[in-house]
């Protein structure tokens, strides 16, 4: 049997009842380092506190594990219980959906526990979820891989007055561009991107495309650290949060589209105040 | 006695239409060293009495040893014409002091890198042809770059003397072999006709072929024999040059001209009776010591003789008079300012070689105008050795602009890209050099037209870069070399002393440096690996590695490999598929071989990735067979961006496939340097990306998940496209007399080669044999051939092509097989080939 278990955002008390019964059920606990990371990070500390809570040691899951040799533990779960953790929500942002097809077919048995997303805990600001459109990713720009597809969808979603959220890029454990190339494995140093970063490329592809999707003066909100204890919420123009300094990584962005009164309302709370008033 | 100064050379720098940059290229011991030096004793470096015996441009031990030229050396020489001979001279100028920067380079085929870098600096190029060898390999493989580069040749027919002392041929004969030379280039030239630079073949009577005997100091043209008979017939000079060359009879008896010989007994041709005839008389005369009979005939040709000269006897008279009579650099130097381009002149038409950028912006214009306002635009065409080691003077010459001691100056590497950062540098010139033979001198500034070395930028350039001002920043780079030969041959080195590893690591990357074309490179197993274009060559680099660059400490040499290249030779059998590691992301690829002749023509440069769309889809499609529309659709062209394999677009209606061409691209110049094979390059393949399957979000496609993908998806095309090994061919032209024909073609059979003409050279008992032979099997062929013909067949090896080795790699009885496993085993690969089921993905 294989679960896959969310472990929700914010640290370790976030993994729901059901979710840490299974663990404790597991003989084999993977955990999933590559597409999101916990609150806390993955210091030796970080997996420390998981394994006293859980009891049992973690295999830590890298990218290449994940997409390259997942089919130990696919043939694992055929014999006994393995759990599979997944910061946030299995079927959130990042699709673990590969993962099951492949057990699926290999005839193993998959139970998925489900906990909070960045997709729906962004609700904290009071956008409603109900009038986002497509999600994007932000990218880091290199100098020769400049992706801009998603211009195209926030100017899609912008024209229909819906919000955008957008998932910055994470470098955990990534092959610098030569040993791809080569098929060998060295790795970069970790990164994640900021939302001044983000918010610079942004502003760059709207000056490049010139087709007005947004200006430095559409309002967005910040989240860093969404779902835990110190997260950090604000509201304001592009100009105004290139300057607002969020602290440790991981952030996003929603561009907000049309708003209903309520959703002002709420807003209004996180927006930053010109510091003279 | 140096007849000039610093100051007076740098003053006519700026008389740009008094300026001639030349090359001086031949065969390997056709005399070009030895003819060099005559034109350098006209500008008083060295004493005219040693003329021919020095090889002033030979300025290494090894060069002066083996009696060959290695590297290519420059030389500015001051040349001041007579009013009276400048009459005829229809051209620009700028009084009658000129300006020659001469370029004398090796022979030998290995070093021929060399000569593309002197090409490239220099607008004219003095042939030399040894009269009774006639035009032979290197001759042809240079007068093909010369003329690719636009270089205007003339030609000199050399080592006349040998006509008269050694072989002792009448008149006629004579003029029947030097006919035969002069055709013999004619042709060659014709193949290579260019609109723009119009008809570059050579003719004695238009003044532009010259006979020279290098050893003796002394040559002509018909011009000078002309001038002589104009006054003494009252006929005009132009006219009387006609009459010196071709089918031209003159019958003292009659004092008729005439078509064709009358058969009358005094009838002889004019060349015979007015050129050749009187210098071999004048000739005889000497070498027997006539002297009572000598001086009343100098006398009447103008010449006098000095006192002391007078004393001397045989040979050396002879040479003394020939020299007075008809001094070779007067000869060659009137020839080269009369019909060879100043850079004024030649700048116009070689603009579009040379620029990369658009031919309207200014940089192209002040090249094209030879502009010494214009922005600065230089070309480092090599790095000379300078005498405190370790260093090294930038040689090259300045297209547009002026460079001068202190300025501040960007420096454009091979790999710039405009508007990127890469391979680009700022820094400043710390002293600007003039060559003059051995010596060098500073000056305050060179101004365009000139060649010039630049001290002080040796560690932002390895081997060749564009210069220009530091606020340039718009400038696109001088479009790189392109060398006729490949280094296929390649040993691996060791130091005998763990300890002198750095020494080893620094001396490889000055090695790298002072040569335009020899490679060095560190394998995966560790190995320092140097690759030239062959034996020769080699063990000239690693002489200088050792001595010079390493300050003597001991190497151990592996045998010499040969480096392979990988093709296909169908059509993948399939079209395969391979997804990213997210399985989100597919991409669906075929291989099949390049038309003939395409990496060819983009080894040449014809066909490559910076070409203008329209002009390159024009060529794919006429000459190659393509598809207007697909010929649009090329992504990339590698290994290094510039090589024989392509990336070419079949899909229909993708999208986002802009935003994963990079990371193809990018998988794909590593795959084509490192085949699934042997990891050797890529040759000839062209890849199809028929298919891809996107993930939505730009995240999940990016670089980690499309670039193994393509690397992958490559190599199962590669497999599923019968694939094939491909080896270096040389060509081998061997000159040996009869009896030794049995012995030449039994080496060669044992190695594999095989001969594709035989001819005898007209007049002599010497046979013309050329064949191909592989380079693998050619290590050691020059003694075996030696051995085997008793010291009587001396071998000329030039790279050729690449043949395809028809045995399959898979086949464990097959000679592929066989290298796949050495070359696998030798780079410290695992031995088996990879299988295809590692680099496809079933659905």
């Amino acid at each position: 049997m294989l679960y896959i278990i969310g472990l929700g955002l914010g640290d370790d008390k976030d993994i729901t009842l059901k979710g840490l019964e299974a663990v404790k059920k597991c003989e084999r606990v993977y955990i999933e380092a590559y597409t999101s990371l916990l609150s806390f990070g993955l210091s030796s500390n970080g997996l420390s506190t998981l394994e006293d809570l859980y009891g049992k040691p973690l295999i830590v899951a890298d990218r290449e594990m994940v997409e390259e040799s997942v089919d130990d533990m696919l043939y694992e779960a055929r014999e006994f219980g393995v759990a599979f953790l997944v910061v946030g929500d299995p079927f959130g942002a990042t699709t673990h959906t590969d993962l099951v097809v492949r057990a699926k077919k290999l005839g193993v048995e998959v139970k998925v526990i489900h906990n909070a997303s960045v997709v729906n805990a962004i609700g904290v600001c009071g956008l409603q979820l109900y009038r986002y459109g497509e999600i994007v990713s932000i990218p880091f720009f290199t100098e020769t891989w400049r992706p801009d597809s998603f211009y195209e969808k926030i100017c899609t979603n912008r024209l229909h007055g819906l919000h955008t959220l957008c998932l910055l890029d994470i470098r955990v454990k990534e092959p610098s561009i030569e040993s791809l190339c080569r098929g060998k494995k060295c790795y970069e140093p970790p990164k994640f991107m900021t939302i001044q970063n983000a918010i610079e490329q942004l502003l760059e592809v709207e000056q490049m495309r010139g087709e007005s999707a947004y200006s430095e003066e559409a309002t967005c909100v910040g989240f860093a650290r969404l779902g835990s204890e110190d997260q950090v919420v604000v509201a304001g123009s592009m100009r105004e949060l290139v300057n607002v300094e969020f602290g440790s990584p991981l952030h996003c962005l929603v561009i907000v589209g049309k708003t209903h009164p309520v959703e002002e309302e709420m807003l209004d709370f996180y927006t930053i105040r010109p510091k003279s008033l | 006695m140096v007849k000039f100064t610093a100051e007076e050379l740098r003053r006519i720098m700026d008389l740009k239409h008094n300026i001639r940059n030349m090359s001086v290229i031949a065969h390997v011991d056709h005399g070009k060293s030895t003819l060099t030096d005559s034109l350098v004793a006209a500008a008083g470096i060295i004493a005219q009495e040693v003329a021919g015996d020095v090889r002033m441009t030979d300025t290494r031990a090894d060069e002066a040893e083996r009696g060959i030229t290695i590297k290519s050396t420059g030389i500015s020489l001051y040349y001041e014409m007579t009013e009276e001979s400048l009459k005829s001279f229809k051209g620009e100028r700028n009084g009658n002091e000129y300006l020659i920067n001469l370029i004398d380079s090796p022979g030998h085929v290995d070093f021929s890198s060399e000569v593309t870098a002197a090409l490239r600096i220099t607008d004219g190029a003095l042939v030399v042809v040894d009269c009774i060898e006639g035009v032979c390999v290197q001759t042809e493989t240079v007068l093909r770059q010369a003329l690719g580069e636009r270089i205007r040749p003339v030609l000199t027919v050399n080592k006349m003397d040998r006509c008269f002392l050694e072989l002792q041929v009448d008149g006629e004969e004579a003029y029947q072999t030097f006919q035969k030379v002069i055709e013999n280039a004619n042709v060659i030239m014709a193949t290579y006709e260019d609109p723009l630079l119009g008809d570059v073949q050579v003719y004695p009577e238009k003044g532009t072929v010259a006979f020279s005997a290098g050893l003796h100091g002394w040559a002509f043209t018909l011009t000078n024999f002309a001038k002589m008979y104009a006054s003494k017939f009252g006929v005009d000079e132009a006219k009387m040059m006609e009459r010196l060359w071709g089918e031209n009879y003159f019958d003292p008896a009659t004092k008729k001209w005439t078509g064709k010989n009358t058969g009358s007994p005094t009838c002889k041709r004019g060349f015979v009776q007015f050129c050749y005839e009187p210098i071999k008389q004048i000739i005889n005369t000497c070498m027997n010591d006539q002297k009572t009979k000598l001086w009343p005939m100098l006398q009447k040709l103008g010449v006098s003789m000095k006192a002391d000269e007078k004393e001397l006897v045989g040979k050396a008279l002879m040479k003394r008079v020939m020299q007075t009579w008809l001094p070779a650099s007067e000869a060659l130097l009137e020839m080269m300012v009369f019909h060879l381009p100043s850079p004024a002149k030649a700048q116009r038409y070689r603009v579009e070689n040379l620029y990369e950028g658009p031919l309207d912006d200014v940089y192209a214009n002040a090249i094209r105008n030879c502009d010494p306002e214009g922005p600065l635009m230089l070309y480092v065409s090599k790095m000379i050795p300078a005498s405190d080691k370790g260093r090294f003077f930038a040689f090259g010459r300045v297209f547009a602009g002026k460079v001068s001691t202190g300025l501040k100056v960007r420096i454009m590497g091979p790999n710039y890209v405009p508007g990127q950062k890469k391979d680009l540098y700022v820094k400043s010139v710390q002293r600007t050099v003039i060559w003059m033979g051995k010596k060098q001198e500073s000056v305050e500034d060179v101004p365009c037209g000139n060649t010039v070395a630049l001290v002080g930028l040796d560690q932002f350039i390895t081997k060749n870069a564009t210069i220009t001002n530091e606020t340039e920043v718009d400038a696109h780079p001088i479009r790189a070399m392109k060398f006729s030969v490949s280094p296929v041959v390649r040993v691996a080195v060791q130091c005998k002393v763990a300890s002198d590893l750095p020494k080893l690591v620094e001396g490889l990357k000055r090695l790298a440096k002072s040569d335009p074309m020899v490679i060095c490179t560190i394998e995966e197993s560790g190995e320092h690996i140097i690759a030239g274009a062959g034996e020769l060559h080699l063990e000239i680099c690693l002489k200088d590695l050792q001595e010079d660059f390493m300050g003597g400490a001991e190497i151990n040499v592996s045998p010499p490999v040969v480096s392979f290249r990988e093709t296909v030779k169908d059509k993948s059998c399939r079209t395969v598929m391979s997804k990213s590691p997210n399985k989100h992301n597919r991409l669906y690829m075929e291989a099949r071989p390049l038309e003939e002749g395409l990496p060819e023509a983009i080894d040449e440069g014809r066909v490559g990735p910076r070409d203008d769309p329209k002009v390159r889809s024009k060529i794919l499609s006429e000459e190659f067979g393509w598809d207007k529309d697909l010929a649009r659709k090329i992504w990339c062209f590698g290994p290094e961006t510039t090589g024989p394999n392509m990336v070419v677009d079949m899909c229909k209606g993708v999208q986002y496939l802009n935003e994963i061409k990079d990371s193809v691209a990018a998988g794909f110049q590593w795959a084509s340097k490192e085949g699934a094979l042997a990891e050797e390059n890529m040759r000839g393949i062209c890849f199809e990306v028929c298919d891809v399957v996107l993930h939505a979000d730009a995240i999940h496609r990016g670089g980690g998940q499309i670039i193994p993908t393509a690397r992958r998806v490559i190599y199962a095309s590669q497999l599923t496209a019968t694939p094939r090994m491909l080896e270096p061919i040389y060509l081998v032209e061997i000159q040996a007399p009869e009896q030794a024909l049995g012995g030449i073609y039994g080496v060669l059979n044992k190695n594999r080669g095989h001969v594709f003409e035989e001819m005898q050279r007209p007049g002599t008992p010497l046979y013309n044999i050329k064949a191909y032979l592989p380079v693998v099997e050619s290590f050691g062929f020059s003694s075996t051939l030696r051995a085997a013909t008793s010291g009587q067949a001396f071998p000329q090896c030039v790279f050729d092509h690449w043949e395809m080795m028809n045995s399959d790699p898979f086949d464990p009885t097959s000679e592929a097989f066989r290298i796949v496993t050495e070359v696998r085993k030798r780079k410290g690969l695992k031995e088996q080939i990879t299988p295809l089921s590692d680099y496809e993905d079933k659905l």
